[in-house]
């Protein structure tokens, strides 16, 4: 976009062309830098892992142990993403068609669960009941973190259907479910597979959730040997088969998405389907959500708040408000690390597809998919021969911002290919220059969607766990590391606090980023990008 | 028997009432075209035909077959209507040929019969040789195009047709309405069009039926709403009309601006005349005893031209055919020819 400016820019078409390359070169510059910051964690990995010869390397890939997990991991993340598919677009479907009460309300239990992290979860539900642990329980709390995402990516997919197609359709002969299986889904299946990715991809790397429940995963495994044995080269050729995976989910990904053709076609949006008035499917619709609200949200807050009220030990209230003050501020800094970084990226894919750009953003997505403890892992090494760097708050917002940084290019680019050619057309003939327009068309029009992916960073890091239990400078502690210390279930009533104080901020920004209360698309932004 | 018959029927849309005491019928093959402002029920009415919304009272029937009446309703994959909407809603994921067979019955057809039927469906719509691109790289005339051979595909009872060419430019316009009014009446299908372009009903349909806050305020043929308009306000709604201070005298005459009466018979009603822009003729010879008035403006359209005429306090506006000899600030004679329609105050 700013490197195609239209003509009238340009007074002296010479100078301006001058002009034009030089920012180019710049914005390159800032995007090849990007893509080796987004690199360091694979090149860590891979020098370390070449450590180890290969022979090494065959046998610890093809153990017993290696396998057992592969297979731990693999089922679980089927098993969530099954059922994520089935109960996600369920309610994202009985939401968008059927008439139920109070229907912009019934969205917010569908969102909170993004405030709440695994392990929060985890921790609530073994208070409600003790002996829950193991594979089937991983499966139930993995799968409630992750719904949000399927339910998110299916609503923005389906409201962006013209309704009369589904009304042409009916009247071609087609009953409801033919209508959603021949004109509905083909639609949404690029939405869904997205959705579906995020959750893959969260429950691939989830690090709280499975290690409470004695679940090893490739996560766990990694971090135990990381932990244990100091062993960091087989701990990062674990980390390779991690990647791998999350590499076939991207292109699993991909492959759903270029089936599904996006139309461009001239759209009346106007027309809204009528919603469906029977009553067994409201009834279905109303009982579906508040069962999926009662285990999701109400008896996890309920737990938390009663334990936070019926606390024996006195709250510390001192070390409650720095872990706070603490976790804000090193999220807020991650968010901005990772807008200022976006910027360059979300210029250059906003202005149209180079090859450049479009490789650049594989990687940023690929670093996306890494598991914060690879992450850590690679920034601790690498960190720790820097000196001064290492042991900073800065190095941890810096591992937000590589973790999530995804997330930020994404709305960057397409808030900013947002705003219309002609727009940017008008306000040049109307005496603008090339600042004025950045400054007084661009900027507001784009600023909103922008403010989003940084709120959506801003949110995950707050959340986010194994990257800061690795990186965090001796004696700072952050809600996240708070509610982990306390480890054990016993002394669950200390991490109480923290945990609700936790959950309670992190619902602010969930809340302003989907906006229940209000039925717009800001959705769109929401399934393309909240992992962790 | 009547291929659709609405009696009735009154459709709440969130409480509110849309759709009052609205009654039409069509014979077989007949073409209708439902004019009226926008948000007057026009597509609403299409919609209660094809079941996608439930009309609370009144009935609709299809033949014999009755469709809606209190608690029956078809829903509207069992009814047969070939639906056109707005800008055409072409599935986007299928190309044409798919978009085409989308309605045909698998289980009746077989797969040599439905490939047959798009390949007739495209021809008849002037589509040959597209069957194998996507929606968007149609322009939006051949959009509507496949939009209407989709629907003709699955031999539709009646087709809905919701204004179907608007986003077109002019010329295109003509083209394809020409086109496909061609298409349905060799077809023998019956259809309604919903239309804002006055000329464009006019023009396409057996039958006008003008709508107005929820109902049907009057139906006929083009030229009956064109020439006997049961209202002043109605009359505007098919064509220009120029709306005059009358009033009707003791003697059965009609006593307006182009026609002084002179006698002593008394005025009985005071109301308005109304009058087509063409039925003022002019005349550039003024005699002492001819009613006559200043040309102010002429708008001109090539094939005709509007007049603008100033006679006494009043403004006129005539329409005559092209080529004339008239200029702006010279003296016409007027001359009313055609019928007198005079509306009383009520």
């Amino acid at each position: 976009m700013l490197t195609t400016l239209p003509a009238p820019f340009q007074e002296q078409p010479s100078t301006g062309a001058q002009q034009r390359s030089r920012w180019r070169i710049a914005l390159l510059t800032a995007v090849g830098a990007v893509a080796a910051i987004s690199m360091i964690p694979f090149v860590y990995l891979l020098v370390r892992a070449s450590d180890k010869p290969i022979d090494e390397i065959v046998q610890l890939l093809f153990r017993q142990k290696t396998l057992e997990v592969l297979a731990t991991t693999a089922s679980l993340v089927i098993c969530v993403v099954a059922i994520n598919l089935v109960l996600g677009v369920a309610i994202a479907s009985g939401l968008h068609f059927v008439q139920v009460p109070f229907r912009r309300l019934l969205v917010i239990p569908a969102v909170l669960p993004l405030a709440i992290p695994s392990y929060v979860f985890t921790y609530t539900w073994v208070a409600l009941i003790p002996s829950f642990s193991g594979f089937a329980a991983a499966v139930f709390i993995l799968s409630i973190s992750t719904i949000p995402y399927i339910i998110l990516a299916t609503l923005a997919g389906l409201r962006s259907i013209d309704g009369s197609q589904i009304e042409v359709a009916r009247s071609l002969g087609l009953n409801p479910r033919q209508t959603f299986s021949r004109v509905v889904f083909p639609q949404i299946r690029g939405h869904v597979s997205a959705g579906a990715l995020l959750a893959g991809l969260y429950t691939m790397s989830d690090f709280g959730a499975v290690s409470l429940l004695n679940v090893e995963t490739l996560t766990v495994s990694i971090q135990n040997m990381y932990r244990a044995s100091y062993d960091r080269s087989a701990a990062a050729v674990i980390s390779f088969v991690l990647i791998a995976f999350s590499i076939l989910f991207v292109l699993a990904d991909e492959s759903i998405k270029g089936k599904s053709t996006q139309s461009q076609l001239i759209k009346s949006l106007s027309v809204k389907t009528s919603p469906i008035q029977k009553g067994y499917l409201r009834f279905v619709t109303v009982a579906v959500i508040t069962a999926f609200a009662t285990v999701a949200v109400i008896l996890p807050f309920y737990v938390l708040l009663t334990r936070f009220f019926s606390n024996p030990v006195p709250i510390d209230w001192a070390s409650l408000a720095s872990a706070t003050i603490s976790t804000v501020s090193v999220a807020a800094f991650g968010a901005i690390i990772a807008l200022v970084l976006s910027a360059p990226l979300g210029l250059l894919l906003s202005g149209g597809s180079s090859r450049f750009a479009t490789v650049t953003n594989k990687i940023v997505v690929i670093a996306h998919a890494l598991p914060g403890v690879v992450v850590g892992l690679a920034l601790v090494s690498i960190g720790s021969k820097l000196g001064p760097l290492y042991q900073t708050t800065f190095l941890l917002a810096f591992a937000y911002a590589i973790l999530f940084l995804a997330k930020s290019v994404t709305s960057m680019s397409s808030s900013l290919a947002r705003v219309p050619n002609s727009v940017k057309d008008v306000a040049a003939t109307l005496g603008m220059n090339q600042w004025a327009v950045v400054k007084k068309v661009i900027a507001p029009i784009a600023a909103p969607g922008i403010g989003i992916g940084t709120i959506l960073v801003f949110l995950t890091a707050m959340k986010e766990l194994p990257a800061t239990l690795m990186l965090r400078p001796t004696g700072f502690e952050t809600l996240a590391t708070q509610i982990w210390s306390f480890g054990s279930i016993n002394r669950f009533n200390e991490a109480a606090p923290y945990a609700l104080i936790l959950v309670l901020v992190a619902a602010i920004p969930t809340f302003l980023i989907s906006r229940p209360d209000k039925d717009t698309h800001s959705y769109e932004l929401e399934s393309t990008g909240g992992q962790k | 028997m009547n291929a659709l018959e609405v009696s009735n029927l009154r459709v709440l849309l969130s409480g509110k009432i849309v759709l009052d005491d609205l009654s039409l019928s069509l014979a077989p093959g007949q073409i209708a075209a439902l004019l009226g402002p926008s948000g007057c029920g026009k597509t609403t009415l299409l919609r209660s035909i094809a079941g996608l919304i439930r009309p609370s009272e009144g009935q609709i029937r299809f033949g014999k077959q009755l469709v809606s009446f209190s608690s029956v309703h078809l829903p509207p994959h069992k009814r047969k209507i070939g639906y056109v909407p707005q800008e055409g809603a072409l599935f986007p994921h299928l190309n044409i040929a798919d978009n085409i067979s989308f309605g045909i019955d698998t289980a009746v057809f077989t797969k040599d019969q439905i490939r047959q039927t798009t390949k007739e469906m495209l021809a008849l719509t002037g589509m040959e040789g597209f069957g194998k691109r996507m929606p968007h790289q149609l322009s939006g005339g051949q959009q509507t195009r496949v939009a209407l051979a989709r629907a003709l595909a699955i031999k539709p009872s009646i087709v809905l047709l919701d204004e179907p060419f608007s986003a077109l430019d002019a010329e295109l316009r003509t083209e394809l309405r020409t086109d496909v009014i061609t298409l349905l009446r060799s077809q023998n299908t019956t259809a309604i069009l919903v239309t804002h372009d006055r000329e464009e009903g006019l023009v396409s349909a057996d039958v006008i039926a003008l709508m107005r806050d929820g109902k049907i305020v009057q139906s006929g043929t083009p030229e009956d709403v064109y020439s006997s308009p049961i209202s002043p306000t109605i009359a505007i709604s098919t064509g220009d009309a120029l709306v005059l201070q009358a009033s009707k005298l003791s003697d059965g005459s009609t006593d307006y601006i182009l026609n002084p009466v002179k006698s002593s018979a008394q005025s009985v009603a005071s109301g308005h005349i109304v009058i087509r822009p063409e039925e003022i003729k002019l005349n550039k010879s003024v005699t002492s005893g001819s009613i006559h008035g200043l040309i102010t403006k002429i708008d001109y359209y090539g094939h005709d031209a509007m007049v603008a005429i100033d006679i006494a306090d009043q403004h006129l506006q005539v329409r005559i055919p092209g080529p004339f000899d008239f200029n702006v600030g010279q003296s016409v004679a007027l001359e009313h020819v055609g019928p007198v329609r005079f509306f009383a105050n009520n």
